[in-house]
């Protein structure tokens, strides 16, 4: 018996050291991912992102807001490969080739200058719609998306995050309000741009994204999606970027446009 | 049996194990203590003069920026100023975040975020509220923060006038920084909102993402002010363009040659996608709107509320703020002396805050804190002191001993009489206290100068000097207290006035923190005399540390102040100077001048078009000023 609790004892241990954290954490934190799935991502969401953000393009103006010239590649962190691709970026080409859209591919097109519409298309599935090159891109809940061919929008296998861990008793403020973030991953991508003026990403690239939404301080509503590209084949190391939304109250000058190579 | 009894203590520990494991993952999760790489890719590298693009600027911002040389970095106040708060986050060096806990609950009490290029800045995480606006502004600003979710908020006022980004974008000192970080894995995101509705039409926000580092190592960037770096033998020369002559603003622009020149200049229709060139269908998207009225923000500075608010400043010296007119106090063991009256109005209430101060400051019992026969401040037997500690009472507090008039003012001496009655001066044969002021401001008050006298023969002063200082003839409550006159300024019998120990000066109406400077011209007073008037205050003053603190500065109006920001009020008047002096060069009448705006970028700050005195007043008094033979 007294080995029987030693025993009991010390796989407890072992599991509240090794195992229950994450575990806790899937169930409590990432609410979207297998957990909150069962009750739907659309449940579990932190807040609501549903309808329209506009970009506010107060970063990286001259890459985003116009189309740079061929070799201004300042901030990507492109390796050689990557220039030599850039480096023959030729838009009519592009145009001629129909690969007008490769600068509106999951990881360029949130850099655009445009709006978003998000819209729940089930429970567990995030659409966001650009009115910039009339994209869609899918967010999936739960289940990972299905393999498949190779996308301008890939697949997004998102959760949402929203781990209590305050964890204080001072005075902290207001532990109550909405928090947490969506996070998404994004793989098997039709290589494309980064920039519109053609600093390219390969389809074995890996795209992270991290979307939370903040309450400014006079009420208006923000969306910051922090993203995190990884591409073995063009880039020497991460390309780290954030991209900022505002709130819009409704479709006002929500404009589809079809994808442009210049 | 036995095996049982042995194992039942093992119920709570293992449930006190769960429990606290459990708990430290979720803490740990959100931990944003360590040393942190920026990751950001995107502006890379320092953005070059005049590159102004997604800057969400209105007018005056625009004028602000393109007017400011690079070059006042070399300027004495500012040599070692840090990064301003927006930047510091883009700064090169990374970030270290420390927390600190509270040694008794165990919760963390607040972070502290360095940089290269900063100082220490808190975030109090324990509930406490923001100081009151007369509080002094810092280069950190002051910092709450609260968890929203995972979220950490932080809430920063009280902040000084500094820059967007280096590239010249200017920011006033009224803005409030707003910012979230959030932590993802080994990233961190901070969202910042920066509120400024004097140069911004709306705020501009901007989010960095670092890379938790555990080897980066954040030193400390050195700095030696030297004036040398400043043009050379003049400590007080103020670089600047005027408007449209700025001839670095666009010289980026010949290697950039895609981007379009109206939109380097920032402003709120470039942000937005309907900015896009040659796209002209998207609608535009409503400005979202500050948090907060500058005006309101200013104002309260300095309340004109009918009451008395006391802000001690250092050491012996207190502000009293009596319906908006600073009264500066030195409170001790030889009793009070006033930095100005006050209004008339204000007499009996700032009497008792007077008496209330001297009491809790000079009159208090305070509890015995020397014991024994070996008690070195005893030196008449071993029971006196502890016993006295204990039975005795608190001698009567001092009376007022001085006043000194800044200027002849009625906010200034409106309560002279009252306050000299209720005082001692034990010397020169009155009763009185002594009141102090330059001759010329004696003058106007006793009619001397052929005027009508303006205050009654008992608020008259009866010390006057006539030279550049006047020194008290003996310490007061431990100190030196010296007099500095600075002529023709506010007007030209103004005085300021240095409390040697305590780091304080009281500047009078020479400097205000809510309004441009009233130049009395019909009392002597010019625009250039109010200049040399705050270098004066600048070479007395000494910052602690990183072009703040150290000597405080109390105005005549607003909020108690340091170098930098006597600096920055400095500059401010060289710059319309130099502007006004410009457009009188050209032949431009009073009207024209008027017309021509040319402090467009200081009046959403200093500026009123009500009052006892306009930016139109104002703007009249440097002109004739600068005009008058």
């Amino acid at each position: 018996m007294r080995s029987a609790i030693t025993g009991i004892v010390a796989a407890m241990t072992t599991w509240v050291l090794f195992a229950a954290p994450s575990d806790l954490h899937a169930q409590r934190g990432r609410g979207g991912g297998q957990a909150a799935a069962g009750r739907g991502a659309r449940t579990a969401a932190p807040y609501d992102l549903t309808g329209y953000w506009v970009a506010v393009v107060s970063e990286d103006w001259k890459y985003r807001m116009v189309t740079p010239p061929k070799g201004e590649y300042g901030g990507v962190p492109i390796n050689p490969e990557g220039r030599k691709v850039a480096d023959g970026w030729d838009p009519a080409k592009d145009e001629a080739d129909s690969l007008q859209c490769k600068a509106y591919g999951a990881a360029g097109i949130m850099r655009l200058p445009g709006r978003l519409r998000f819209t729940w298309d089930n429970d567990n599935t995030l659409r966001i719609d650009a009115d910039a090159g009339t994209q869609t891109r899918l967010l999936q809940f739960g289940t990972s998306p299905a393999d498949g061919e190779l996308t301008w929008q890939g697949r997004s296998a998102a959760q949402w995050d929203t781990a209590g861990g305050r964890g204080t008793r001072f005075a902290e403020g207001d532990l109550s309000g909405p928090g947490g973030f969506m996070k998404v991953v994004t793989t098997k991508m039709r290589p494309g741009y980064l920039r519109k003026n053609g600093v390219p990403y390969s389809s074995n690239t890996t795209m992270t994204e991290y979307f939370e939404s903040h309450q400014g301080p006079n009420g208006e509503r923000y969306l910051v999606v922090s993203t995190v590209i990884e591409d073995p084949q063009y880039l020497s190391q991460p390309y780290v970027t954030s991209a900022n939304f505002k709130k819009l109250p409704d479709a006002s000058g929500w404009n589809p446009t079809p994808c442009s190579a210049k | 049996m036995n095996t049982v009894n042995r194992a039942r203590p093992l119920g709570p520990f293992l449930l006190t194990v769960v429990a606290m494991l459990v708990a430290v993952p979720a803490f740990a999760q959100i931990d944003l203590s360590g040393e942190w790489s920026v990751r950001n890719n995107e502006d890379p590298g320092q953005p070059p003069l005049g590159d102004y693009l997604g800057i969400p600027f209105n007018a005056a911002g625009r004028l602000r920026a393109e007017t400011t040389a690079e070059s006042i970095w070399g300027t004495p106040e500012y040599q070692c100023r840090p990064h301003s708060a927006p930047h510091v986050w883009r700064g090169v060096g990374g970030a270290r975040i420390i927390k600190e806990i509270d040694p008794l609950t165990r919760g963390i009490s607040a972070y502290h975020v360095q940089h290269w290029r900063s100082l220490d800045r808190i975030i109090y995480m324990d509930g406490r509220p923001h100081p009151p606006a007369w509080a002094p502004h810092t280069w950190t600003g002051f910092s709450t923060g609260k968890w929203v979710g995972n979220t950490l908020v932080v809430t920063t006022t009280h902040l000084k006038d500094g820059y967007l980004k280096r590239s010249g974008p200017q920011t006033s000192d009224m803005y409030t920084m707003t910012e979230y970080i959030s932590r993802y894995g080994n990233y961190m995101t901070t969202f910042m909102i920066v509120d400024d509705p004097i140069y911004l039409d709306e705020p501009f926000i901007q989010s960095t993402t670092h890379e938790l580092t555990p080897s980066l190592h954040v030193p400390i960037e050195p700095c030696t002010a030297s004036f040398d770096e400043n043009g050379g033998n003049d400590p007080h020369f103020v670089p600047h363009y005027l408007p449209n002559k700025n001839p670095y603003l666009t010289e980026w622009l010949e290697t950039q040659k895609w981007i379009p020149a109206e939109a380097a200049r920032g402003g709120l229709n470039t942000i937005y996608p309907g900015y896009q060139p040659n796209v002209t269908t998207r609608s535009t998207v409503a400005a979202s709107k500050s948090a907060f009225s500058p005006n309101e923000r200013i104002t309260a500075q300095s309340p004109k509320d009918g009451q008395v608010h006391i802000m001690p400043v250092q050491r012996n010296v207190y502000l009293l703020i009596a319906d908006g007119n600073n009264v500066a106090v030195s409170v001790g063991p030889e009793g009070v002396l006033m930095v100005d009256s006050g209004p008339a109005h204000m007499t009996e209430k700032l009497l008792a805050a007077i008496n209330q101060l001297a009491k809790d400051v000079a009159g208090s019992q305070r509890p015995n804190q020397c014991l024994g026969v070996s008690c070195p401040s005893m030196p008449f037997g071993w029971s006196s002191v502890y016993m006295n500690g204990i039975i005795g009472s608190p001698a009567p507090t001092r009376p007022i001993r001085y006043i000194i008039n800044t200027a002849v003012d009625l906010e200034h001496t409106g309560g002279n009489e009252k306050f000299a009655a209720v005082g001692f001066h034990p010397r020169g044969g009155g009763e009185d206290a002594m009141r102090i002021a330059h001759q010329n401001t004696f003058f106007r008050m006793s009619g001397a100068s052929g005027d009508k006298p303006l205050l009654a023969p008992g608020a008259w002063a009866n010390e006057t000097y006539h030279r550049n200082t006047y020194k008290l003839s003996e310490y007061f409550n431990g100190e030196p207290v010296v007099v500095y006159h600075v002529p023709k300024a506010h007007t030209d019998g103004d005085s300021i006035v240095y409390f040697r120990h305590s780091e304080v000066i009281a500047a009078g109406d020479v400097f205000s923190t809510v309004r441009y400077p009233v130049i009395d011209l019909e009392k002597g007073g010019s625009l250039q005399g109010t200049i040399d008037a705050l270098a004066t205050i600048l070479d007395l003053a000494v910052p602690e540390s990183r072009s703040q603190g150290g000597t405080w500065i109390i105005p005549g109006h607003g909020r108690v102040s340091d170098t930098a920001d006597v600096a920055s009020y400095r500059n401010m008047l060289v710059m319309i100077r130099d502007r006004v002096q410009d457009l009188i060069k050209g032949g431009m009448t009073l009207q024209q001048v008027k017309a021509a705006r040319p402090t467009l970028d200081f009046d959403g700050r200093y500026g009123s078009t009500t009052g006892p005195w306009t930016t139109d007043m104002f703007l009249e008094a440097v002109y004739r000023s600068l005009t008058a033979k």
